[in-house]
């Protein structure tokens, strides 16, 4: 039997945008809807522990996650968690149709008048010599294993957190908080204080957070390698040892100064996030590059949150990467107007929404200079064999998609037909990065390579879920 | 990249594998072609295809020239080393309603009669070569000789091949214009203002090839049909070892149609269609999404017949859109613009014919002997692209 709901407004994502939308939306008015396909609501941002006597019970953003849930909730909102939205389309009313697989089995069709997209940002792997090596994980995946579960990485050895950008120090007080000992912290920009102090001095509400990463990078007792890179994860038949090296002026990694790091049980290695479009994408809205903001976004208008196609807003990471408070200002703002639109109002309140609007502005101009001192690295200055797996789930080497590209390749999605890369079970989320990055050494602008649109079913989804789905909303038409 | 050239002697307008073949053949008779694609080689139709190549239920009128066009698959793959997955894994028709049964025997006996090694199968032998095929059929051809390939590679290998060959390929290079003076073809001018001038120019883009053809104020009737197709994630090697397809009483796709084959990388791929919806002209032109219907209807019939597979996943999902003519055949051959050519019209099986149609055009527009008298003679009175009256 599949659930049927029909709403005036449905979010994707409870993480800070799509609670903020939600509840906005409610508060609007609105009867709402906002699915997540975690276990509770709060998104990668609010990750909620799966345990009480968790270290990360009483954490700032673990409690403010919860409000965030309960506000909406106090608001009218119905949150349905476990719930993988695998299919949007547009119905023959201008609104909405979704299809979901709720708790891995069950089928799920929404109708919706509007709807907001806050699906977050997913990490943006980029391969180095043996990064397919089990051992070798996202620096957020190494997040969520601290806050849940146990809070320990799963196999002994040193712990090594390498990548560039914030977020990685915001993974090494993870560590500190969790009491998990990191031993290696390697980040391949060098520190600036100067323009990081003119940053924080335009900022100056996000100084505590700045010095609480930078004591709790100390606290978290790794050694620390600023300006360096992981050059190599090396192991038989999982991760043993780890290879770093300087970075020279030029920008690539010195091979007379490598240095080998034994005993490694976890190499944690972020180089910054990319928004998860496929919703968006799906739907055909625009979508632009911007390195700034991870790569391809969902292009809104910062006033309203509207997308080009009517109906559909975006918030959050979706909309370019710029962390929790331009997810959670551009949440009530696509909210708010995401609940007028489908009530037929005139927008909502001026008085309200205008302050968020400057707000959001700011917020978004620290995220620009955050970004401008990590500037995010289009591919990693390393050559890779010819026989590295680029696409894990086809198992494509780097001599194919090469091959591929001097046979008249020229986009991702020319790639994609020749070698398979991208048409496995992540659709191209995880090679996506380095396909483009191949183009680039080719001459093909990223602007110019596109990327895979996605199609049904937007994850793999069991047959006879999608049949139940689709079937009931055959049925309502 | 290269430039593009200012002279050829032929220009293909169409980089899929109708293009390519016809590419390739022109460069094996020393016509040195362009070919220009708007997008990608082979990333429209060509990729969506299930690229079968068999002869079975296609028509016993051109039966010769798909027995002898599967046969240059066969050939292309054995002189190439088969980089492209070309596998002769044999064709089940099966037949769920008993008054069907009669249409599959007489497929069967006119084509044995033209020298086939099809026959028919009790649902107890059908489970013997197909053995997750316990669905309720009461009875199914089997046609052993029909394989498949790799539409991406097989495409990929022509372009190749093609190149080695003397021709010269350009991708992302839409045609804006055909240039005619006193009846005749002059060149093609491209998106980016270039002109390339020639002799000759195929038009071989598929459903959009009425688009071009009305360039030069010739009028095709050719019109675009959606089709669609779904795969499975990954299941281990032969978990299906044929290609699976309805008997239909008037073959093709007209009536509906059912294909379902594992392909090499392991993704079950299966479609159903059986009420055609109508496409609008400009449906080709934008990116589409299966229908809901389609995909309930395919699930069920995939299920239906293989109740096993009950729990796979979904993986993805396409769109293409087949060129359809009047009668269900290419056209292939000249149109009243001296030195413009057509070789459009898959009807939704272009890929099995490719190879043939593409050496067909060679020997029209080089004058030298690329198939036996016989067939071209035979494709000459098929493909004529005048038997449905004045196309100007």
């Amino acid at each position: 039997m599949t659930a049927r709901l029909h709403v005036d407004v449905a979010v994707i994502g409870a993480g800070p945008g799509g609670l903020a939308a939600a509840r906005a939306a409610a508060e609007g008015g609105a009867r709402v809807v906002c699915l997540d396909l975690f276990a509770a609501a709060g998104g990668q941002y609010h990750m909620q522990p799966t345990q009480p006597e968790s270290r990360f019970a009483q954490t700032p953003q673990v409690l403010s996650g919860r409000d965030a849930a309960r506000a909406a909730r106090s608001a009218g909102v119905e949150i349905l968690t476990r719930t993988e939205v695998f299919w949007v389309a547009g119905t023959e009313d201008g609104g909405y149709c979704l299809s979901a697989c709720q708790a891995g089995a069950e089928a799920l069709s929404i109708r919706a008048t509007t709807l907001v997209v806050a699906s977050g940002a997913m990490e943006r792997p980029l391969p180095f010599p043996g990064w397919t090596l089990p051992g070798v994980i996202g620096a957020g995946a190494a997040q969520r294993l601290l806050k849940t579960g146990t809070g320990a990485l799963p196999v002994p050895g040193k712990a090594v957190l390498a990548g560039s950008g914030p977020f990685l120090m915001a993974v090494a007080q993870t560590f500190a908080k969790a009491g998990q000992p990191l031993a290696h912290f390697v980040e391949y920009r060098r520190p600036n204080p100067r323009a990081t102090a003119r940053l924080l001095a335009r900022h100056l509400r996000k100084l505590a957070e700045a010095f609480g990463l930078l004591r709790d990078l100390r606290r978290s007792g790794a050694e620390r390698h600023f300006g360096h890179i992981v050059t190599r994860a090396l192991g038989k038949d999982r991760l043993e040892a780890v290879e770093i090296a300087p970075i020279d002026a030029s920008g690539r990694p010195d091979p007379a100064r490598v240095q080998r790091i034994e005993g490694v049980g976890t190499l944690a290695i972020g180089y910054g996030f990319q928004p998860v479009t496929d919703v968006t994408a799906a739907l055909g809205a625009d979508h632009g590059f911007d390195p700034a903001l991870g790569g391809w976004h969902c292009i809104v208008d910062p006033a309203t949150g509207a997308s080009s196609r009517p109906g559909l807003y975006a918030a959050g990471e979706v909309s370019g990467i710029g962390g929790a408070s331009p997810a959670r200002l551009s949440g009530r703002i696509a909210g708010s107007h995401a609940a007028a639109a489908a009530l037929g109002r005139a927008a909502p309140d001026a008085a309200i929404v205008a302050p968020l609007a400057a707000e959001l502005a700011a917020a978004r101009g620290f995220a620009r200079g955050l970004a401008a001192l990590y500037p995010p690295l289009p591919d990693l200055p390393l050559d890779l064999a010819p026989d590295e797996v680029l696409c894990r789930c086809e198992d494509v080497t780097l001599a194919e998609v090469r091959a591929a590209v001097a046979d008249g390749a020229r986009e991702t999605f020319a790639v994609k037909m020749w070698t398979r890369a991208g048409m496995g079970p992540c659709q191209g989320r995880i090679c996506g990065a380095a396909i483009a990055a191949e183009l680039r050494r080719a001459g093909t602008r990223p602007e110019a390579a596109g990327f895979n649109r996605p199609h049904l079913p937007l994850r793999p989804t069991p047959l006879p879920v999608v049949r139940a789905a689709l079937a009931a909303e055959r049925g309502s038409t | 990249m290269s430039a593009l050239p200012r002279t050829a002697e032929v220009i293909v307008v169409g980089g899929g594998v109708v293009g390519l073949a016809t590419a390739l053949a022109l460069a094996e008779a020393g016509l040195a072609p362009v070919v220009v694609e708007a997008k990608s080689f082979g990333g429209a139709v060509t990729g969506g295809s299930l690229a079968g190549i068999g002869a079975h239920m296609h028509g016993l009128p051109e039966y010769d020239l798909m027995r002898a066009a599967c046969g240059l698959w066969r050939d292309l793959a054995t002189d190439t080393g088969n980089p492209f997955e070309y596998r002769a894994q044999g064709q089940i028709g099966f037949i769920l309603d008993p008054r069907d049964v009669a249409s599959g025997e007489t497929w069967v006996r006119e084509e044995r009669a033209l020298g086939a090694d099809c026959r028919m199968l009790t649902p107890a032998e059908a489970s013997e070569v197909e053995p997750l095929l316990t669905g309720p059929i009461v009875a199914a051809t089997f046609a052993p000789d029909t394989a498949t390939v790799n539409p991406f590679l097989a495409a990929r290998t022509l372009l190749r091949r093609a190149c080695e060959k003397g021709a010269r390929a350009f991708e992302h290079t839409p045609i804006t214009a055909l240039t005619v003076e006193d009846d005749r073809i002059r060149g093609v001018q491209t998106a980016s203002g270039e002109r390339i001038a020639a002799a000759h120019v195929v038009l071989a883009a598929g459903p959009w090839t009425a688009n071009l053809a009305a360039m030069a104020n010739v009028a095709l009737p050719l019109v675009p049909r959606q089709a669609q197709c779904l795969a499975s994630v990954r299941q281990p090697p032969d978990t299906l070892r044929r290609v699976i397809s309805a008997v239909e009483d008037a073959g093709g796709v007209n009536s509906g149609y059912t294909q379902i084959q594992q392909a090499q990388s392991g993704q079950i791929l299966f479609n159903t269609v059986t009420a055609p919806t109508a496409t609008p002209p400009e449906a080709k032109d934008q990116i589409r999404e299966v229908p809901p219907g389609f995909v309930v209807e395919s699930i069920d019939m995939l299920l239906r017949l293989f109740p096993a597979l009950a729990q796979i996943e979904l993986l993805r999902s396409w769109v293409r859109f087949e060129a359809v003519s009047p009668d269900h055949r290419f056209l292939a051959g000249p149109l009243p613009v001296a030195g413009l050519w057509v070789c459009a019209g898959d009807n939704g099986s272009g890929y099995c014919r490719a190879l043939m149609l593409g050496r067909y055009m060679a020997g029209r527009i080089g004058g030298g002997a690329s198939l036996p008298d016989a067939l071209i003679e035979q494709a000459g009175r098929l493909y004529d692209p005048a038997r449905f009256g004045e196309v100007a």
